[in-house]
């Protein structure tokens, strides 16, 4: 989960702002309908949005107030989401997955050329070729003014990433890279990984130039890239304004002529701004907001969406006692009872949690029951394993958490009570600041509990698992330490069909779940919410189409 | 006079210095750094790594080195850089000051033009039904939080009017009647919670200066009746509005971070707290300081005008 903006998630309001918003919102709503809002089922609302059957019109400003704002402009300084939000419609990649109107669901994963045309792996999948496509153009910006895009760039960008920066691990995994001619990228691997391309389609691995690298020092401030859209101008805290790329290698694309991101803090006025016709796109968390919107607001169109998978859950020191006892583990999980969450929080809408996306394992969303007898809420079983375990009278733990959005405070609440009426585990809560969270989690070193997190961009499998689980991965936030596991990621990797690689994700998910590695709680992604007049806006690739998934904008355009 | 001046600018060298050892350690107490926030959470960067950036930030030197080389830059008006997005503090100071100096003045305007006839009608009516009303507006003020009346005004102005302030700050020299709406709400948010206390003060003083064998003295001359209130009344009772106010002024442009956010305004609080959660120590502590050297001043210049508004007062 990446948060420089902190709003990462754009319900990163203060619990206080939470609250007064919420009565606000209930008693504006109350006030012009003379009714409390309604809790509206989920089937309300489609969960994809077709391409539109007309033919796309060109022209005209597509607005979004924003919650983020991101400091710096370096892709390889933060992987938030606030820069994905400009960087994925600036830049490009090798490759892409499919944009809102080439995609059959919110879950088609297909991978879609972007700046390669095409991509093959050598026999034992350590030599990757990319075949680039011919003519394309850097944005008309000083110093690159226009220039092609060739092979070179692709070599001095991954080299770069390789070198510093919070996409290192990824691209040290690189041996070298040569460049035959102008339009092919050869990669050498380190070691065999039949899932490359995937960990090259993800929002944070776009294309930054040499020009801006060398002549600044850093990519702090400007970003050029050869992506649908220009970075016309970005004044912090205020907005940031995209302009059409004119040269743009898929011609004809994209159709608005420009994109403003509003730097709008707050939640309330996001709302605001949506109702008044500020903003064209909004996301809420919960039906019931989508209704009250659309009280006043009868036209605007909304789609649920669906969670793949959870990025929080709760992370347990398990390389000491007792969470290193999976006794305790198992019992902690059973004592939770995360389906109240779900009713209680997320309004019946959230997922259980899982880590790996379902898709991966599963041809449809896994029901409680298939993820594994530990993740039941069985309380009187959860106390018997813990007195086995030896601790029949509980024992006294933290747990600390930085408050990603207002709901994250309920269920860390109610797990607390869960644990103390169940198993009489006594949890001393510790809310705090996003760097202080931070430093304490990463460093991995704490104590006790916390409210994981895995970082929120990531929708490939190879990113999902190895970079994730493996023990010795920089991403192992959640502290495994298990051998099987080691083994089945080493050997996901180098697995290349899709059949095999299906029954090994779920050997990784079974032993995950087995040995309550990372014990995921229930988590929703919301509604999306536009005006009417947008056509091709639905969210893709299991990522917001504000954020992450801010890519398949460049297909959207406007219907008036 | 101009001696009271000398010494009360000597006395706040050390008040300066005593805030920026504070600022200096409490940024330094709290856990994590730039870094941390910037880069840690990926995972991806070593500890080697990042102490080599730690090391290119300076953030490796012993803490007494890092604050005299921060106090000379304060001593000699140079600020630095921020150590987050690279951007000179004095180039982010230039474009959060004017915003947040608009909407206190803005404010604090709103909040006399209300609070001052408010309370002199309160003090003149007693007890009557202007007066209840004065009191509960005023009480109710300092009652309601920023961040809430700012949420329901917003809230309901999308609502009722199908309007609220244009998003995206833009300067009053470039689009006048734009600035204008985009800083009529926030500053009518403010300036109702600022009028709450000088209304409730310009009452209870003017309700006491009115009793003062003086006033007793004009009306027995026959002056009318606006000018024993406007002109020998209000005066007098103005010394303890004026420090109210004074600190107001203060509070204000320290930032108002709730109202700039929720109003989406790039004013000092917004620059403040961003900076604060991000552990961008030289704009923190440069945001601080600018606000104690301006608390001083305006502490100065409120002691100064006692002496204007009563002419018996002298400075030793």
């Amino acid at each position: 989960m990446s948060a420089l903006d902190r709003a990462r998630f754009p319900r990163s309001v203060t619990r206080r702002q939470f609250l007064s918003r919420v009565a606000a919102g209930a008693a504006g709503a109350a006030i012009v309908s003379g009714a409390r809002p309604a809790r509206v089922h989920a089937a309300a609302y489609p969960d994809w949005i077709a391409a539109s059957s007309k033919p796309p019109k060109s022209g005209g400003v597509v607005t979004r107030a924003s919650a983020w704002d991101p400091p710096v402009l370096d892709p390889r300084l933060t992987n938030s989401v606030g820069l994905s939000q400009i960087a994925t419609l600036v830049g490009s990649r090798l490759v892409r997955y499919p944009f809102s109107d080439e995609a059959s669901g919110t879950f088609d994963l297909t991978l879609k050329g972007d700046l390669a045309e095409s991509w093959q792996g050598n026999k034992d999948f350590r030599v990757w070729t990319f075949k680039l496509r011919p003519g394309v153009k850097w944005h008309n910006v000083p110093p690159l003014n226009g220039r092609e895009f060739v092979a070179a760039d692709v070599k001095y960008c991954f080299e770069a990433y390789a070198k510093e920066g919070v996409q290192a691990f990824t691209f040290q995994e690189i041996e070298g890279i040569e460049t035959p001619d102008k339009y092919t990228v050869r990669v050498h691997l380190k070691a065999p990984n039949t899932m490359f391309p995937q960990n090259l389609a993800e929002a944070v691995a776009i294309i930054f130039s040499k020009e801006v690298l060398e002549e600044d020092g850093d990519l702090k401030k400007r970003m050029i890239g050869t992506g649908p859209y220009v970075l016309k101008e970005h004044n912090r805290k205020v907005k940031a304004v995209l302009a059409r790329h004119p040269d743009y290698f898929d011609k004809g694309r994209p159709y608005a002529d420009e994109y403003h991101i509003l730097s709008t803090p707050d939640d309330a006025t996001r709302k605001a701004a949506f109702r008044t016709g500020q903003s064209d796109i909004l996301w809420v968390a919960a039906a019931s907001e989508v209704e009250t919107i659309r009280k006043t607001n009868p036209n605007v169109q909304a789609m649920e969406y669906r969670s793949g998978q959870t990025p929080f859950g709760l992370a347990l020191a398990q390389d000491k006692p007792p969470f290193n006892d999976v006794r305790v583990r198992r019992a902690i999980s059973m004592a939770v009872d995360r389906q109240k969450q779900v009713d209680t929080i997320y309004e019946g809408h959230g997922i259980l949690g899982w880590g790996i996306p379902w898709v991966y394992v599963f041809d449809k969303v896994p029901t409680a029951a298939q993820l594994g007898p530990w993740f039941q809420y069985k309380p009187a079983e959860a106390k018997k394993l813990l007195a086995e375990a030896g601790h029949p009278n509980g024992f006294e733990t933290t747990l600390f958490y930085y408050e990603y959005f207002p709901q994250m405070s309920s269920q860390v609440q109610l797990v607390q009570q869960d644990l103390k009426r169940n198993l009489n585990i006594n949890i001393r809560i510790q809310k705090l600041d996003y760097t202080t969270f931070y430093g304490r989690y990463v460093e991995g070193k704490w104590d006790g509990m916390a409210w994981g997190f895995k970082t929120g961009y990531a929708v490939a499998l190879d990113e999902q698992a190895y970079q994730y689980m493996h023990s010795k991965s920089t991403k192992n936030y959640f502290r495994f330490g298990d051998a099987t596991i080691d083994d089945l990621v080493t050997k996901l990797r180098q697995t290349p069909d899709k059949a095999e690689q299906r029954a090994l994700a779920r050997k990784v998910w079974d032993r995950e779940f087995d040995q309550v590695f990372r014990m995921w709680m229930p988590y929703d992604a919301g509604y999306l919410m536009y005006q009417p007049h947008l056509r091709n806006v639905g969210a893709t690739a299991m990522r917001r189409n504000d954020g992450y998934g801010a890519s398949t904008l460049a297909r959207t355009w406007i219907d008036k | 006079m101009y001696k009271y001046v000398i010494r009360r600018v000597l006395m706040a060298v050390p008040v300066l210095l005593m805030s920026s050892l504070i600022v200096f350690g409490l940024m330094r107490i709290m856990p994590g750094d730039a870094l941390t926030a910037l880069m840690a959470e990926s995972g991806n960067v070593g500890e080697k790594e990042l102490k080599k950036l730690r090391k290119d930030l300076g953030l490796d030197k012993p803490y007494h080195e890092q604050y005299l080389i921060w106090l000379w830059q304060m001593v000699t008006l140079s600020p630095g850089d921020s150590i987050f997005t690279n951007e000179p503090i004095p180039v982010a100071l230039k474009k959060a000051v004017p915003v947040t100096l608009e909407l206190a003045t803005l404010a604090m305007i709103l909040g006399l033009a209300i609070s001052i006839p408010v309370g002199v009608l309160s003090a003149t009516r007693q007890d009557t039904a202007p007066d209840y009303a004065g009191r509960v507006v005023a009480v109710s003020g300092l009652s309601l939080p920023d961040f809430w009346l700012g949420t329901l005004v917003i809230t309901f102005a999308a609502i009722w009017f199908q309007w609220i302030p244009p998003i995206g700050y833009v300067s009053f020299w470039e689009q006048p009647w734009r600035n204008l709406q985009q800083f009529l709400l926030p500053a009518a948010v403010l300036g109702f919670r600022l009028s709450a206390a000088t209304m409730r003060m310009t009452r209870s003083t003017v309700l006491e200066v009115l009793r003062e064998d003086y006033v007793r003295t004009a009306w027995a001359k026959g002056l009318a009746g606006r000018i024993v209130v406007y002109k020998h009344a209000l005066k007098n009772a103005l010394i303890p509005v004026v420090t109210i106010v004074g600190g107001q002024l203060g509070t204000l442009l320290a930032g108002t971070v709730i109202v700039e956010t929720i109003f989406a305004l790039p004013g000092m609080g917004r620059l403040t707290v961003e900076a604060i959660l991000f552990r961008d120590y030289p704009v923190v502590q440069t945001n601080v300081m600018l606000v104690a050297a301006t608390l001083v001043t305006l502490n100065l210049l409120v002691d100064l005008t006692y002496a204007w508004l009563d002419p018996r007062i002298r400075y030793q």
